[in-house]
């Protein structure tokens, strides 16, 4: 079976792209899927960071696309015990190394031979963007609550839905609940009725997010987390399971309102 | 009615119309018409008429030719030709590249021409200035004079564009970064959102929220209104004037509450209000400072 070709794209730079490409890919993996996720960021690559595989590069996606290298010499297996690989992107040359055509052509490889092709894509809405999004047949847009980020992301999907990638899904990171409750941030509906496409996931804020990326290890490996479960929730959507969208308040039940009262409650966003 | 092919005529009252079918050729309309004023010569009396020609596309030599036919077997006298400003358009750029001969170009929208007695009273509509005479040189001037006139008339005022394309409806979102201009009015059934651009000869009319800048009457027409079920957008333009939301507290449009909205120009300035029809009068509005 033919595998599908995701890119992640937001427009605006920041927002957790990155983060949510190797956290869906490795949930993706999880569920059994076989997974490889490409970084397109050329010039900046981080991928490979936030899934602890920078010391394992060897050959990257410009030798790949060159001919310097094969196919599955450039992919470098994930560290644990999943049927998920990374092609990495070249940190020293740019956007202009590669065309969309060539990405294009690199990944109807790939999906011979994997269920799921990610592609991280990187900010903006330059060469890179093009090269990214030419080669993907569905989009993941992400988005914070945030108006700049929205804008982009309002303009990303105009530019996706003219070049024929229509119906782009949405995913809303780093949802600060306390916030939203205040109404000093946007929440779900006021960025959904914006936009006007269907969301695929809502983020929490989280620090194990952070942390995780300072591990190397994406925060799904991490079953306390709340983004950790969010982002599994997302990869089951984008596996075509019927999971509803939950809310984002934090669990109150005995137990921790007790946390709550004696300060050992940090911040316990427990549903996305 | 009476049937003859080709041309048919139509009698409403006192009027009677010459319709003549869309898709025949030139030469054939002009036989079937000489070929129906002849048979049906002691019908007309004298009389001026006016000749629509329709979505038509017709050169100079073939007005001069129905003038010629018509003149010369009734006794009817054209005093005006009527077409759609459609047909001017492209028309009258293809007089000016082939003045000689060369038919009209066959047309893939429905065309029409149509000869009304008492026909309404249109924007496009001019007037000859003498009443023509029977020679076929003489009304191929005058029919010069007209389509010049006429010309000169529809280029002079640019609001006068505002029909010449349908409405154009955009059926989804509008975003960032995104921009149209339509020569005539322009629909969005969805929400035009924010670094969204979109402008428009004729009126705008969003079925959503209006976020993003638009520009009703581009062509300087002032009479042109925005209408919009929500209208936060901080700033557009009508013709000339830009409006430019209201900061202070008092004249702060109420936003949801309201309901639908519509900007148009009062006395040199931009005004909102909540929408009670297209042709209501507006005198209680917000205004837009410029």
């Amino acid at each position: 079976m033919k595998g599908r070709t995701i890119v992640i794209t937001s427009g605006k730079g920041g927002v957790g792209k990155t983060t949510a490409t190797a956290n869906i890919g490795t949930g993706l993996a999880m569920r059994g899927h076989r997974v490889v996720v490409v970084d397109t960021d050329i010039g900046l690559r981080n991928l490979d960071v936030i899934m602890g595989l920078e010391n394992r590069i060897v050959y990257d996606l410009v030798n790949v696309i060159e001919g310097d290298c094969k196919l599955n010499q450039a992919m470098i297996a994930d560290k644990h015990d999943y049927e998920l690989y990374l092609i990495p992107a070249a940190q020293t040359r740019d956007k202009n190394s590669i065309s969309p055509e060539q990405l294009r052509e690199m990944c109807e490889e790939l999906e011979k031979e994997f269920d799921y092709v990610l592609i991280d894509c990187p900010a903006g809405i330059e060469q890179g963007f093009k090269n990214a999004t030419a080669a993907a047949q569905e989009a993941i847009i992400v988005t914070t609550p945030e108006v700049s980020a929205i804008r982009d992301a309002d303009r990303v999907i105009g530019l996706l839905e003219s070049s024929g990638l229509h119906r782009p899904k949405l995913i809303i990171n780093r949802i600060a609940y306390e916030m939203v409750k205040h109404g000093d941030m946007m929440d779900q509906k006021d960025v959904e009725s914006l936009l006007a496409v269907e969301v695929i996931g809502l983020v929490p804020a989280d620090e194990h997010t952070v942390v995780a990326a300072n591990r190397g290890i994406p925060v799904v490996h991490n079953s306390k987390s709340a983004a950790g479960g969010a982002f599994l929730r997302i990869a089951a959507r984008v596996d075509g399971e019927e999971v509803p969208l939950m809310d984002l308040e934090p669990k109150t039940g005995l137990f921790s309102r007790f946390k709550g009262l004696v300060g050992m409650s940090g911040r316990a966003y427990s549903h996305a | 009615m009476l049937k003859t092919g080709v041309v048919q005529v139509i009698a409403r009252g006192t009027d009677v119309a010459f319709v003549i079918d869309e898709n025949a050729p030139f030469d054939v309309v002009a036989g079937e018409l000489l070929d129906y004023l002849s048979k049906q010569s002691g019908l007309w009396s004298k009389g001026d008429i006016t000749i629509n020609v329709g979505q038509r596309m017709l050169d100079r030599d073939e007005l001069a030719q129905i003038k010629s036919i018509i003149e010369a077997n009734s006794g009817l006298t054209i005093t005006r030709f009527w077409c759609s400003p459609e047909s001017l358009g492209s028309g009258d750029l293809q007089i000016e590249a082939k003045p000689a001969k060369a038919t009209a170009p066959p047309k893939s929208a429905p065309s029409r021409a149509k000869q009304p007695v008492a026909p309404p009273v249109a924007h496009n509509e001019v007037a000859i200035p003498e009443p023509a005479s029977n020679t076929a040189t003489e009304s191929l001037s005058a029919v010069e004079s007209i389509i010049e006139s006429l010309k000169a008339k529809h280029n002079k005022n640019g609001a006068r564009n505002r029909n010449i394309t349908e409405a154009l409806f955009i059926k989804s979102t509008f975003r960032s970064g995104e921009s149209l201009h339509h020569h005539g009015d322009v629909v969005v059934l969805a929400d035009v959102n924010p670094g969204a651009e979109i402008r428009a000869d004729g009126d705008i009319v969003v079925l959503g929220s209006l976020k993003g800048f638009v520009h009703a009457g581009a062509s300087g027409d002032n009479k042109a209104v925005i209408i919009a079920l929500e209208l936060p957008s901080a700033r557009f333009q009508i013709g000339k004037y830009h409006g430019v939301a209201p900061t202070s507290a008092r004249h702060k449009p109420k936003s949801s509450a309201t309901g639908p909205q519509i900007a148009y120009v009062r006395s040199r300035s931009i005004h909102v209000a909540p929408f009670a029809g297209r042709f209501a009068r507006y005198n209680k509005g917000v205004p837009y400072e410029g």
